[in-house]
């Protein structure tokens, strides 16, 4: 009996993180697509929103390919949380790539490849496919392992229906997934036979007298009828990405063990493209373009942006949403200067949505949501002192005090977060305005301060603020030589 | 009432013959992208063996026959999954390696087509002749074994009977059962003999080496 329990995977209930995002459901938008004020922990920004719920609704359509769309915006106004927004409106069938503009500078893979298998992971493909499954009530099931606790394992189960019983040897793997799903006797399996997949539909009803407590997840169902194989339509969904993957791995199982796919030949790619298309017209395959979201796509260098333009034009392209904050600036690999960092060529397709900074109202909206998510009880008095420090500093430090007031106030033994917290951690930590006030200040009293010519070229290098100041005309990002 | 369509889904195909040993193979291969392979008795010009392989659904490598008729070439550490002969690892089989296969004393179901009956023959079926009923079920154009010991069940296609549009009936039908097997005889209505003479016809101009008037003269003499 020890035994088994030293094998029992163990279900720990799993701790759901806060990410600075967690908070939205949706895009908030109704039946019409008119923005509500506050919905699904989206606030303001009425126009982007609306905007992006028709992308979202020409996304669903799928008849279109590779449209861009850029949202542009000052930061911390929205921008990824409009896109985290539309990849909750679109659920979870439809496949949303999310990356980040530095991703595709990678030593493993060049750009381009890194690009396309980021645009070819947002395409869906929904395969309909016959398989043969086992479908039956656990009559029995033996797990004999060898005494030294190693080795083959030996199993059997017997299957029944109201019509039929069979014995059936179990493989090693399948053992395995036997014991992870805990299957039982008295269950009602199902089996895909040529991927050896157990799933448990529930308990039988005959069974159902067996305990006297049953958790509340238990499922009776009745035991299954007539043959024990059949024959069933099951749908996968995939994208194009992993088919590449799986048909790519020449090198054998060495590769499924490194983990990286390395570059995918155009070749396979090419006859992947022709198969899929080929399942569609005989009605085997649906396919199911999604959304790539590219974050801070002024990162991207004029090499991607040139691959971006060809690839968009491939009729297997996603929809490529893509988030800026930056005005008029260097395209990254090149010396010229042109709105957002992205050549214009490129933003001559590409629809623009513009995200407006928050109002003071909109602003405490926002904190008051994001207290709820982080089950924090703030007293309205300090979160009007928030709502003010967010206004003069910025959204994302007044959100950073939420946390840390929340401690403070917990660290007294209270339970609501109070003006004296948030005045304490105000003055605990700096925000950006303040400690490049104080960096001006002493600049001296730091190290290698004497390097006179290096402070003059560059005098925002300690902190945020001049930079703040000039909007978008940074050219303070780093290009390589 | 007619065998016309499947002689015409014969005649389309494009068909390679062989003959090995004291049997002629033949391969189709339908215009719809489906194979059919079939192995006839040079003495008696009787269909041992038939096979099909539909269309691969996936993107590389082909799909596995799947066998109509005759017996299944079977082998020791049988995987259950792969049909054996598929290469790889059939000797690493011993070691646990398949997902999950019939164990070795579940009934075995294996067809055989005869110059008058289509006979089943279910093997490792212990239990007494009036444990079992088998039925022609004309609704679902097939033959359905019951036990009442409600130990197995299986329904049993007859595309023979399909392909020239006859229900299956249960007058035709008879059942025996010694040495542990079940085994179940329909006899051929006539109009399936005759559609099985018109394919020998069709096959003799496709060209083999051997001459195929000696496989008709069993089959005219009858």
């Amino acid at each position: 009996m020890a035994e088994t329990e030293k094998i029992e995977v163990r279900d720990v209930t799993r701790i759901e993180r806060i990410g600075a995002h967690s908070h939205i459901r949706g895009l908030g938008l109704d039946d019409v697509l008119e923005a509500r004020l506050v919905s699904q922990g989206m606030v303001g920004q009425k126009d982007a929103r609306r905007a992006a719920g028709v992308v979202v609704q020409m996304v669903r359509e799928g008849k279109i390919a590779g449209r861009c769309i850029l949202l542009a915006g000052e930061p911390s106004t929205g921008k990824t949380a409009i896109a985290v927004g539309m990849a909750q409106a679109l659920g979870t069938e439809t496949p949303f790539t999310s990356m980040s503009g530095s991703e595709i500078y990678s030593l493993e893979m060049s750009k381009t490849e890194a690009l396309s298998q980021a645009l070819r992971k947002s395409i869906g493909v929904r395969i309909k496919e016959e398989t043969e499954i086992i479908e039956g009530e656990v009559v029995e099931i033996q797990i004999e392992r060898p005494a030294s606790g190693t080795g083959q394992k030996v199993g059997k189960v017997t299957l029944k229906t109201t019509e039929m019983e069979t014995n059936y040897d179990l493989g090693n793997k399948i053992i395995e997934c036997f014991m992870k799903e805990k299957i039982q006797a008295g269950d009602v399996i199902t089996i895909d036979k040529a991927s050896g997949k157990v799933n448990k539909l529930g308990r039988s009803f005959t069974r159902a007298r067996d305990y006297d407590a049953t958790g509340a997840q238990t499922r009776f169902v009745q035991c299954p009828e007539g043959e024990l194989q059949k024959r069933k339509e099951v749908v996968h969904t995939v994208t194009l990405h992993e088919i590449d993957v799986i048909n790519s791995r020449t090198h054998g199982f060495l590769a499924l063990f490194s983990g990286d796919t390395g570059e995918i030949k155009q070749e396979v790619r090419d006859q992947i493209n022709n198969k899929v298309l080929e399942w569609r017209e005989e009605g085997k395959a649906e396919i199911n373009p999604g959304v790539l979201f590219i974050d801070e796509v002024h990162m991207l260098d004029i090499e991607c942006f040139s691959f971006l333009n060809r690839a968009l034009e491939s009729d297997m392209a996603p929809v490529v949403v893509m988030a800026t904050n930056r005005g008029i600036t260097r395209i990254r690999g090149t010396n010229y200067r042109s709105p957002h960092g992205i050549p214009i060529d490129l933003l001559d397709r590409m629809i623009i949505i513009r995200t407006v900074p928050y109002s003071e109202k909109e602003v405490k909206e926002i904190l008051k949501i994001r207290c709820e998510e982080e089950d924090c009880i703030m007293h309205p008095d300090a979160l009007t002192i928030l709502t003010r420090i967010a206004t003069d500093t910025s959204l994302r430090y007044a959100i950073q005090l939420i946390t840390t007031a929340n401690l403070v106030c917990r660290r007294r033994k209270a339970t609501e977060v109070n003006t004296e917290d948030v005045k304490k951690v105000y003055s605990l930590f700096l925000d950006e305005n303040r400690s490049s006030k104080i960096l001006k200040e002493y600049q001296d009293d730091y190290m290698f301060s004497e390097i006179t010519e290096e402070v003059e070229r560059d005098p925002a290098a300690g902190g945020g603020a001049k930079r703040r100041v000039e909007g978008g005309g940074g050219d303070a990002q780093p290009m390589e030589h | 009432m007619s065998y016309q369509n499947w002689l015409n889904y014969l005649q389309a195909a494009e068909k390679n013959s062989m003959i090995s040993g004291r049997a002629r193979k033949v391969l189709y291969k339908f215009p719809d992208g489906r194979q059919m392979a079939e192995e006839y008795n040079m003495d008696t010009g009787i269909v041992q063996r038939r096979a099909w392989k539909s269309k691969s659904n996936k993107i590389m490598g082909e799909s596995e026959w799947e066998i109509e008729l005759g017996d299944e070439p079977r082998q020791l550490n049988w995987s259950g999954n792969k049909p054996p002969g598929s290469g790889e690892e059939t000797d690493s089989l011993a070691g646990g390696d398949f997902t999950l296969r019939e164990s070795n004393t579940a009934p075995l179901l294996t067809k055989r087509i005869t110059k008058k009956n289509i006979e089943w023959r279910i093997r490792n079926m212990p239990y007494s002749l009036d444990t079992y009923s088998v039925t022609a079920d004309p609704e679902k154009r097939a033959i359905v074994v019951r036990t009442s010991n409600k130990k197995y069940y299986k329904v049993i296609p007859v595309p023979e009977l399909d392909r020239c549009g006859v229900k299956p009936a249960q007058e035709s039908l008879s059942v025996h059962h010694q040495f542990n097997t079940l085994i179940i005889t329909y006899q051929k209505p006539d109009i399936l003999c005759e559609m099985e003479a018109q394919v020998l016809l069709l096959l003799k101009n496709v060209d083999t080496e051997t001459d195929m008037d000696d496989l008709l003269k069993g089959l005219m003499a009858k």
